[in-house]
């Protein structure tokens, strides 16, 4: 099938399988590599990207499903250069040990602040249910998140 | 060194965190090599039996698939991937394809094909008949004499016994004996990335494994024993490791994948999925403990005698070494002269054990610190209490001649953790009536630092500045995700005086990287490796003092080294960097400004941590929710605080998982039914508490800055705290872990039956 769809705010064009799965797409044909997979069944959230505003699984993803959709993967979280404030927060607070979970963690955690932008400590471990991480603990993940609300300057989107 | 610290216990982020949020980190499992093929394992679906017929024909008829391999047609050679250094004795009982499958998951094809869809499609067309032998599950009946052998010398391989004192005779003196029967349950280490490699053979048959590894020397010596390949032809990259925690300590995939390229003499890339990864990697080894412990009426231990039964699962790995890990634990906590720890290890028809953070820390501490709370029930004393009667004090030795403890700090760590978690008030509370009910518990863990006493434990380093004025570090260093590479960077900057981003680590590769003994093993690194980057520092210290004092034409004391600079303290308008110096050294001394130098461990002492634990149990569903944690801990010195906390924190997160809800489980034949993470429970955010962290920061002696290891030494008490909550909570005594919601009804309902 074509599929048309959006990623990064970039318009791609394709010819897939409709079967394929989003995140192979998005490693396998777009180079995109940032995305992870850690279990392929929707239980881990490595692979988690945002579809039009929402956190979503990509593994759970098929080609099909993806047509017109505006995706934005980890690749797509830096500006110019210039890292997103969550970025930077997961650096200063110490959120990032092996770095697996740390895309699809970023992408649960944006998804959650473009809907809310002040969240609490309890909202963001609900936004957070579906990425595991063996590392951490959550603790600094979540100390992250709260530094980035707090640091304001988190614009919707 | 008395002056303030710049760099040492500072949290500065771990060196690649700006790749890894960025997402442009390469793990293997990213990486693409021209002309790259895709490999596929074959897994047993029984767990025990020997292949009658494999018909592979199908799969090789598959357009894509470029060979098929199994028992026919690869080496015989058998091989133990706990091996990491030449000298060791260990059983060779596992190979790269088995005609003879003994666990749910034993490896018997591959299939190597030009894109992984491909190879997993020719994968499911192996067609495999069996003749099914006899599963054994059980690990005490596996210890029978009768029992069907899984290798033909039976299935009991391992016993082991340390001793001090006598306690037979001291065990009768007792005022009262308390005997305990706990099991620990076998575990996935869960890291998010799932084991992954890449070989690549050049035309002259020279192999490069691309490997996320604990032990690149490690790799090498298995996969040249593996493959009857000298050493030499083999190359070991590392690359960076989303997670380990033991599990990527044994080369696993790395003999195969070097097996398949070297054939084929193209790239082969082999990634395992979840359900591969926790079937066909390794596990936490499960073991059944029994312990009977002996105190006065003071409530000072006499005697203790603990039986460990050790899981090794279908092949011997490291079941013999966990077995002694293990024991040496028992001795090193408390003050007991006069004490027997044996162990025995034995095969079953289950998933392979290996090394998973705590080396078997986790396991026996579960066993004597759950009865040691029942100790101090039936003493009516409080835990704590009894605890600080018996722990060691700051340089006891240890009763069966080990290694000695150093400045062991037990006693602080529960002294502070009883007044920070108020735990006289929360212990004392009394019980509320109802559906949920509270209650608290604490426990002890002691952990080793490196292998001094028992292997050989030494690290090569080179240390150079470079006429840019930056210093590079070589050295066999493994950092899988706990910032090894920035703990070492610190100690360098530290000594130098040198910003601590003008110090670069290069890749870990046998190439290149000068010889290290055991890589990440055995809570060695900071400890070990890290008094080894402290040491070249030093001397690269004395060397720009000593060349500055020539270059200067002044005294060596009058010579100040700071942030990169160096001057006489007498005339402190001339200040050379240090690249400069490095450059006049170079031109006018035909010296370079570095050294290389081997480092032995000096010692092997003790880290210690104490967590409590409050916990609700909801007593209609069996549901427990930790209401809050602390968690004390003895390193030393944290050489990076914001490290040392999310160590502590993480290892938490594991320890919870073993205690309340990680266990991987078989069906009466031996088919796994956890294995997938909708299965098998990792602890998720809203479950984990909060993790309170405070540091007993009592400098150890031979340690870097003081410092001693924290993130295995970090999971060891995690389990029996929590259990002992559980227990204090209901009243019950749980001894089968993890206590799930069924468990933990099965022990109020047996309680409340003991009551009618
Ligand atoms: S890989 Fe998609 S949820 Fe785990
Ligand atoms: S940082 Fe390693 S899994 Fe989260």
């Amino acid at each position: 099938m074509l599929l048309e769809f959006d990623v990064n705010g970039i318009k791609r064009k394709l010819d897939v399988d409709p079967e394929m799965r989003l995140i192979d797409i998005l490693r396998d044909k777009l180079g995109l590599k940032g995305t992870k997979e850690g279990c392929g069944e929707g239980e881990c959230g490595a692979c988690t990207v945002i579809i039009d505003s929402v956190a979503v699984n990509s593994c759970l993803v098929l080609a099909i499903q993806a047509r017109d959709k505006q995706i934005i993967t980890i690749e797509g979280l830096e500006k110019d250069g210039e890292l997103d404030l969550l970025q930077k927060t997961f650096i200063n607070q110490g959120a990032v040990q092996c770095g697996y979970c740390t895309p699809g963690m970023l992408m649960s955690c944006k998804a959650l602040l473009m809907q809310n932008t002040n969240p609490t400590e309890k909202e963001i471990r609900l936004a957070i249910s579906g990425n595991l991480c063996r590392c951490t603990g959550y603790t600094k993940i979540i100390r992250a998140v709260r530094e980035a609300v707090e640091t304001g300057g988190m614009q919707n989107g | 060194m008395d002056q303030k610290l710049k760099y040492i216990g500072k949290y500065i982020p771990i060196h690649d965190a700006k790749e890894k949020v960025s997402g442009k980190i390469v793990y293997v499992g990213d990486m693409e090599l021209h002309g790259m093929l895709h490999a596929k394992l074959v897994l047993s679906p029984i767990a025990h039996g020997r292949i009658k017929h494999i018909n592979i024909s199908k799969a090789e008829a598959l357009p894509g698939v470029i060979a098929v391999f199994n028992y026919k047609n690869s080496p015989e050679i058998l091989y133990n991937a706990h091996k990491w250094i030449e000298g060791i004795e260990v059983i060779r009982d596992e190979r790269l394809f088995t005609s003879h499958v003994r666990f749910f998951g034993d490896r018997i094809a591959a299939v190597v094909a030009e894109s992984k869809e491909i190879a997993e499609k020719a994968a499911n067309l192996i067609e495999v008949e069996y003749e099914e032998l006899p599963v054994i599950l059980d690990p005490e009946i596996a210890k029978k004499a009768d029992s069907y052998p899984i290798h033909p010398d039976g299935n009991h391989f391992f016993s082991k016994e340390i001793k001090c004192g006598n306690p037979d005779e001291k065990m009768k003196e007792g005022f009262l004996t308390i005997e305990d029967r706990i099991e620990t349950p076998k575990t996935h280490h869960a890291a998010m990335e799932t084991h992954a490699c890449i070989a690549d053979t050049d035309q002259i048959g020279n192999i490069t494994v691309y490997t996320p590894c604990q032990v690149i020397f490690q790799v090498q010596l298995i996969v040249s024993e593996a493959l009857k390949i000298p050493r030499n032809k083999i190359r070991v990259i590392k690359t960076t490791t989303g997670g380990s925690f033991g599990g990527k300590g044994q080369p696993i995939l790395e003999p195969i994948a070097a097996f398949l390229s070297y054939t084929l003499k193209r790239p082969v890339k082999l990634v395992l999925d979840r359900t591969e990864e926790i079937i066909a990697t390794r596990t936490r080894t499960k073991t059944i403990g029994t312990v009977q412990t002996a105190v006065d009426k003071e409530g000072n231990i006499i005697a203790r005698d603990i039986h460990m039964l050790v899981d090794a699962g279908a092949y011997t790995t490291n079941g013999e070494a966990i077995a002694v890990a293990m024991g040496k634990k028992t001795f090193k906590l408390y003050r007991i002269y006069d004490q027997r720890y044996v162990a025995e290890a034995v095969y079953t028809n289950t998933l392979i054990a290996g090394a998973c953070r705590g080396y078997g820390s986790p396991q026996i501490h579960s066993v004597t610190e759950i009865n040691l709370d029942n100790v101090a029930k039936a003493l009516h004393m409080d835990p704590v209490e009894f605890r600080l009667k018996n722990l060691v004090h700051p340089y006891d030795k240890d009763p069966t001649g080990g290694p000695e403890l150093g400045n062991a700090r037990i006693i602080d760590c529960v002294k502070k953790g009883r007044e920070l978690f108020e735990w006289d008030k929360k212990y004392s509370r009394p019980k509320q009536a109802g559906r949920y009910a509270r209650g608290v518990g604490m426990a002890c863990g002691a952990h080793g630092n490196g292998y001094f006493g028992a292997y050989p434990d030494f690290i090569t380093l080179s240390l150079r500045i470079n006429e840019e004025g930056t210093a590079v570090l070589k050295g066999a260093f493994h950092d899988v995700g706990c910032g090894t590479n920035m703990t070492m960077m610190q100690i360098v900057a530290e000594v130098l005086d040198l910003d601590v981003s003008k110090i670069y680590i290069p890749a870990t590769d046998t190439l290149v990287s000068p010889f290290d003994s055991a890589g990440t093993q055995a809570s060695r690194v900071t400890f070990v490796c890290g008094g080894a980057a402290k040491k070249v520092a030093e001397q690269v210290r004395a060397k720009l003092i000593a060349y500055g004092a020539k270059v200067l034409d002044c005294m060596e004391a009058d010579v100040v080294l700071e942030d990169g600079y160096v001057w006489d303290c007498n005339s402190i308008d001339l200040k050379i960097s240090y690249g400069e110096l490095a450059v006049i050294t170079q031109k006018r001394y035909s010296e370079e400004m570095g050294a290389t130098m081997t480092y032995q461990s000096p010692g092997n002492p003790t880290s210690y941590g104490a967590h409590f634990v409050e916990v609700e149990v909801d007593t209609m569903t069996g549901r427990v929710k930790i209401l809050a944690y602390l968690a004390v801990h003895d390193l030393g010195k944290a050489i990076n605080s914001g490290f040392v906390e999310g160590q502590i924190q993480g290892a938490v997160q594991m320890g919870i998982g073993m205690a309340l809800s990680e266990e991987i489980t078989f069906d009466s034949k031996g088919k796994v039914t956890a294995g997938r993470f909708s299965r098998y429970h990792v602890i998720n955010a809203p479950d984990m508490p909060e993790v309170q962290v405070e540091l007993i920061e009592r400098l150890e002696d031979l340690g870097p800055f003081g410092a001693k290891s924290i993130g295995e030494a970090a999971t060891v008490p995690t389990a029996p705290a929590i259990i002992n909550a559980i227990n204090h909570a209901l009243d019950v005594n749980l001894t089968v872990l993890p206590a799930l919601p069924d468990r933990i009804m099965d022990a109020i309902k047996s309680k409340t039956k003991e009551r009618v």
